[in-house]
């Protein structure tokens, strides 16, 4: 009978989760790693930007990349951050960087190539940005 | 009868006359004291300590998962001056139970807050921190942060150092200490001990020079405003001054200014000034923490700190404070017991002092080069900043030994003047440009010259990758499969004499492809391809990758007979190592005031200056140098699984040796050589690359692996003309290509791709 239940739950909880991957293509909303003390500086980052303290947000972003500097997720959240920031060369070069640990996540990589897209706009190089919001189309497709 | 020259001056000397002389004398005496006291006033109001900028390394981040080993940990935690818990856990001390160690943490502010004190219970598993459980909770923790290394400081001028501690911060027996060594009326009197003063005159008119009999009060005002010399209008103003300090302020005020000022001791150059400091440099822990014997031994510090010098005078240092003792036990300061048990105690003086004159003089050199950019140097040396490093002291180590140790066996082996050998190493987290050890010469310690910044030898065969790498951004014309010409070169240009660049091995190799020749590191295809490319672009290439210097545009140039520092070549390589992202190296995270308080952070910069097609090429080349190039010595010490990419550079007549190479996590280069550039008979391999293998074997690095880019694909191709093939040919090798750009071309033996080969025969046959 536990057994079933168990089971009955997981199933539960993978069609949630399947929903919820269809649902939103929001990378950040999925864990954004396996390794706590990741995502506890990631969770403390989110909760300073969401307060504006943005310089707090970079830095605790900053650390958990020195834990894990291959996480795709950590960078796109810094280019969010940099976007928000107005720092749009930075925003470009964090979701550049990002695309490039991204492999096959490509709603990770056409989050990346919207913040492009959305950067260069901001810096009046409008071709540029809609090669950027077209690769992000790609991803999509 | 009185003489005719007695009635002249008693004439003379009317009433009227002696009052104007002893009133002008009054003036001028009140005019002096006036002078006097707004100085004493002016200067003790207004003394604010100049407070050195203190630089502090990387905290140990601690989480489970993270690669550590136990005795690095170990390292870290003598480094930091913890030490073992006797029944008592403390902070600032630990257990250590094999793989187990229980750690009291030190409390620290941080940029981001304040890391709390923490019992910590760290468990391992090989090369791993398995688990962190908080010993007071039994939770576990999914990060804690060490309080960080002291590595140097930037010193005011005469190079005073201090911590400065309020009154009551103070222990109250180093107060009576004070009080029964040096002034036992110092509650009493005001400012001066007329008893001490009588004392003090008659040993001088005896000639037995000017000592002793100063109260607390006037040792402070000669330490404050006066400068050492002996003499009797010196003493004068000191009395004086001392009554003023006493008619502006209370006892409290002037003995706080004392325990801060007072000179206690010397580190090289850099002066201990004050209590607060003293405890830290000889006991290695805050004055609050000292026990009874301790706080003795400073008390009898103020005497002659270089006299009672305990590390260097422990027998003169123990009398002294064994008097000291007895005398607090005369003044009823401290109990019978207390005294016969600090009697006995020993010392207890830390062996090492920690972190003033710094163990890492280069590197706080870097960071105090890069504070000069945004700060005054006045501010530098006087405002207390702190400054939070990216210097892991763990690869510090690592780098230094490998250093140190090599060139003495590279001198014996290659029959060299023992110490004639110079060094400079550079190492840097890859993805974040953070530097985490940097080494300007072979004495480690010393705060001379820093070759790692300021030499500027010939890069050699270093600056080849940025000629393939500029190549390789044409996928169009060239691949890493592509036959390069490597057969004589004679370079005619005019004003210049002719250039006519050999190989190593003074062989002509004919038609190699690109690949091989990076890895062989042959000149004369190199520089034929840095010439078809244009010298001028090249050298953009080295300008985009991160090097700020002009350089150079002469054919020459290609082959690396142009200067950069270490830290240049670094930078350069840097660019290549995170995948063609330019990150400015950092040698500074945080800058917070003196009481903690943020005031600038360095943040990581990115900037995307190669597509990440070329830049994954060029580290795949970089990784065959290694695999089967002029590097491949290096799987003597780095198993060929961690994929490392790397390049060897060599100069004329072998005076250079270069490496510089990349792992997964860190980059680092090495330059070998001598400082009056005498040839070491030594290539890149031979030398620098034998201290890279070294410091990389003893560091763990994390395999090479760069993520493809989309536009990559492998295909096979044959060895030696590069032509595609597939894998059941002899001597194939998969080459990554970026989409469009492989060979179309196939060798004879490939049957699978048949299908491509007739299209492609078809092609031909109508183009």
């Amino acid at each position: 009978m536990r057994f079933y239940l168990t089971g009955l739950f997981l199933l539960g909880a993978v069609l949630i989760s399947g929903c919820a991957g269809i649902a939103t293509d929001e990378p950040e909303l999925l864990p954004v790693s396996d390794n706590n003390a990741v995502t506890v500086l990631a969770d403390a980052a989110r909760a300073d930007a969401a307060s504006g303290k943005t310089d707090a947000a970079v830095a605790s972003f900053e650390r958990a990349l020195r834990i894990e500097p291959r996480n795709p997720a950590l960078w796109h959240e810094l280019a969010k951050l940099r976007l928000q920031q107005g720092q749009y060369l930075q925003a470009e070069g964090l979701a550049a960087k990002s695309n490039g640990w991204a492999g096959g996540n490509k709603a990770l990589r056409a989050g990346n190539w919207r913040i492009i897209g959305q950067a260069r706009l901001k810096r009046g190089d409008y071709p540029g940005a809609q090669s950027a919001f077209d690769k992000a189309a790609e991803q999509v497709n | 009868m009185e003489s005719p020259w007695f009635e002249k001056f008693r004439h003379f000397v009317t009433r009227k006359r002696l009052r104007l002389a002893l009133l002008s004398l009054a003036l001028m005496l009140s005019g002096f004291v006036l002078y006097l006291d707004m100085t004493v006033r002016a200067q003790f109001e207004g003394k604010r300590w100049a407070l050195p900028a203190r630089v502090y390394a990387r905290p140990l981040e601690l989480y489970p998962g993270l690669k550590l080993r136990p005795e690095q940990l170990g390292a870290e935690l003598a480094m930091l001056g913890y030490h073992d818990a006797g029944g008592q856990l403390d902070p600032g001390s630990f257990r250590q139970q094999r793989d187990e160690f229980i750690i009291a943490t030190r409390p620290f502010v941080f940029w981001d807050g304040t890391q709390a004190a923490l019992q910590l219970r760290a468990d391992f598993d090989g090369g791993r921190l398995r688990s962190l459980t908080d010993l007071k909770t039994d939770k576990p923790v999914t990060l804690a942060r060490l309080d960080p290394l002291l590595i140097g400081g930037i010193y005011p001028a005469h190079n005073e150092d201090r911590v400065l501690v309020k009154l009551n911060e103070v222990p109250l027996l180093l107060i009576k200490g004070l009080i029964a060594v040096e002034d036992r009326q110092f509650y009493t009197h005001h400012g001066v001990d007329p008893r001490g003063v009588a004392r003090a005159l008659v040993t001088t008119l005896r000639g037995a020079g000017l000592q002793g009999g100063s109260t607390l009060t006037q040792q402070l005002v000669k330490n404050f405003f006066l400068t050492p010399e002996r003499t009797l209008r010196r003493k004068f103003t000191e009395v004086i001054m001392a009554g003023l300090l006493e008619m502006h302020y209370s006892k409290e005020e002037i003995l706080e200014a004392y325990v801060n000022e007072i000179y206690l001791g010397q580190d090289g150059n850099r002066a201990i000034h004050g209590f607060g400091l003293a405890s830290h440099f000889y006991f290695n822990r805050p004055l609050s923490q000292l026990d009874l014997p301790q706080v003795a031994l400073l008390v009898s510090l103020v005497k002659g700190p270089s006299f009672y010098d305990p590390r260097r005078h422990p027998a003169r240092a123990l009398a002294r404070r064994n008097l000291v003792l007895q005398e607090m036990h005369q003044q009823q300061a401290v109990t019978q017991q207390q005294y016969v048990t600090a009697r006995i105690s020993p010392l207890g003086v830390a062996e090492q002092a920690p972190g003033g004159t710094s163990l890492y003089p280069a590197f706080v050199e870097l960071v105090h080069r890069q504070l000069r950019r945004d700060y005054h140097e006045e501010d530098l040396r006087s405002e207390g900043l702190q400054i939070f490093s990216s210097l892991d002291p763990l690869a510090q180590f690592s780098a230094e030994r490998a250093l140190t140790t090599r060139l003495t066996q590279l001198e014996k082996a290659r029959r060299i003047p023992p110490k004639a050998l110079e060094g400079a190493v550079v190492v840097s987290n890859t993805q974040n440009g953070e530097i985490q050890a940097l080494i300007g010469g072979r004495n480690t310690r010393y705060e001379g010259f820093n070759r790692a910044l300021d030499t500027e030898r010939p890069i050699g065969s270093l600056i080849k990758p940025v000629i393939y790498l500029t190549a390789l951004e044409h996928p169009d014309t060239y691949t890493l499969a592509t036959l390069l010409d490597d057969s004589p070169l004679v370079w005619r240009e005019r004003g210049t004499t002719d250039w006519e660049p050999r190989n190593y091995d003074k062989v002509f190799h004919g038609q190699v492809p690109l690949r091989l020749a990076l890895a062989n590191s042959y000149n004369i295809s190199s520089a034929r391809l840095g010439l078809t490319l244009g010298v001028r672009q090249v050298m953009d290439s080295v300008h985009r990758l991160g090097v700020e210097r002009d350089l150079n545009v002469y054919a020459s140039s290609l082959l690396g007979a142009d200067g950069l520092s270490p830290l240049e070549v670094t930078q350069m390589y840097q660019t290549m190592a995170s995948g063609g992202f330019r990150v400015p190296l950092r040698a500074i995270r945080e800058v917070l005031t003196a009481d903690g308080q943020p005031l600038q952070r360095y943040s990581l910069s990115i900037e995307q200056v190669i597509e990440p097609g070329p830049a994954f090429l060029i580290t795949s080349a970089l990784q065959g140098v290694v695999r089967e190039g002029t590097a491949d010595g290096l799987n003597k010490y780095l198993s060929p699984d961690l994929h490392i990419a790397g390049k060897t550079g060599t100069t004329n007549d072998l005076r250079d040796s270069w490496f510089a190479g990349y792992t997964g996590d860190r980059l680092s280069v090495v330059w070998v050589g001598r400082d009056d550039n005498q040839p070491i008979n030594m290539t890149g391999a031979s030398g620098a690359m034998t201290v890279w293998g070294d410091m990389m074997a003893s560091l763990d690095p994390e395999p090479l692996v760069p993520p493809a880019p989309d536009n990559i694909e492998l295909v096979w191709v044959d060895s030696a003309t590069g032509r595609r093939a597939d894998e059941s040919c002899q001597d194939v090798v998969s080459l990554p290509f970026i989409r469009g750009s492989a060979p179309v071309e196939t060798a004879p033996c490939a049957t699978h791709v048949q299908g491509q080969s007739i299209k492609n025969w078809f092609k031909r046959l109508f183009e």
